[in-house]
């Protein structure tokens, strides 16, 4: 990872994040070693934890072993997309595509 | 390449890119959800029940599928020869073989029900504007323009990477040519709703859907 990279470390909050343990959800469209990365998305009552986005592309979660904050880089490995975090005006962290 | 502990979303565009693109990860990751099966399908899966009429809607329907699967082999394949760079060609061999396994498995279950000559009931039932997209995508991929043909094989088929691409084209270029061949899905969706007797309101549906999906390439 480069230290320069725009997309990874973008913003520096004060408190350190959280961290997680990814387990397999059981998504197979990616090959074992991926799985834990991404889960299938329940639809819109499906609350997702500090480090999961939606895929806009596909609408399946990404998953990440640490929480989520604007201006992280994550990648779909479903669609290709690489996607950046956002916070939405609504307040909420979305994951936007970059291609 | 990665190991079992990889931080995914620490990877370089570069490394993640290679790494999607590859044969491996095609291969482990259809190995996921093809395993078990036969034919696309779970041995065990009990036959529907079919009237008359609904067999006859789901061999159009089919037929159609095989019009497009057939585009996307022949497009994918064609394509292999113009891509700009190895990991797209080596991508674009994935999706051909993925494309040949759709083809087939369509192709089996037209047989299924009872259709002796699956390329003469194709011929016979697949939507013109259908079949003018194909013509169009391959005339695009003989003509080796490359973004243009790439393109107009993702709109087809709603998938395959859009980061070559757009690097390889203008953006105003592309909407041209989604311009052009938008009419032409449409169309086709309506010629075969037609033909399988759907509801306007449900075709209305198939239209958004459609559109929505290019949209979230970012055609909007």
């Amino acid at each position: 990872m480069s230290s320069e990279d725009p997309l990874q470390e973008a913003d520096t909050p004060s408190a350190p994040r959280q961290r997680f343990v990814l387990d397999d959800r059981g998504f197979n469209e990616v090959p074992k070693k991926y799985r834990k990365f991404y889960r299938t998305w329940d639809g819109p009552e499906d609350v997702l934890a500090p480090n999961e986005a939606l895929c806009p592309v596909c609408k399946i979660v990404v998953r990440s072993s640490r929480e989520l904050r604007p201006g992280d880089r994550i990648y779909c490995m479903a669609c290709m997309t690489r996607l950046q975090i956002v916070r939405s005006d609504a307040g909420h962290l979305e994951a936007q595509v970059i291609y | 390449m990665a190991g079992t502990n990889v931080d995914l979303h620490g990877l370089e565009p570069e490394a993640f890119l290679e790494e999607v693109h590859s044969f491996e990860f095609w291969f482990q990751s259809v190995e996921g959800y093809l395993v078990g099966l036969e034919h696309g399908r779970q041995p065990q899966t009990p036959e529907a029940t079919l009237s008359g009429l609904e067999r006859e809607r789901l061999i159009t329907v089919l037929c159609n599928y095989c019009v497009g699967e057939t585009a996307a082999l022949e497009g994918a394949g064609g394509l292999i020869q113009i891509a700009p760079n190895r990991a797209a060609k080596i991508f674009l061999s994935t999706q051909a073989v993925d494309e040949g396994r759709h083809l087939e498995v369509l192709v089996r279950r037209l047989r299924e029900l009872g259709v002796e000559e699956p390329e003469a009931e194709i011929s016979l039932r697949a939507s013109r504007s259908l079949v003018e997209f194909k013509r169009r995508l391959l005339d695009l991929v003989r003509g080796r323009d490359w973004a243009a043909a790439i393109f107009a094989q993702n709109v087809i088929l709603e998938s395959m990477e859009f980061a070559v691409f757009e690097l390889h084209a203008p953006r105003e270029r592309l909407a041209v040519i989604r311009e052009d061949l938008d009419p032409l899905v449409l169309q086709s969706f309506h010629e075969t709703m037609d033909a399988v007797g759907t509801p306007r309101e449900e075709r209305e549906e198939l239209g958004r859907n459609y559109l929505r999906a290019v949209e979230r390439l970012g055609f909007a």
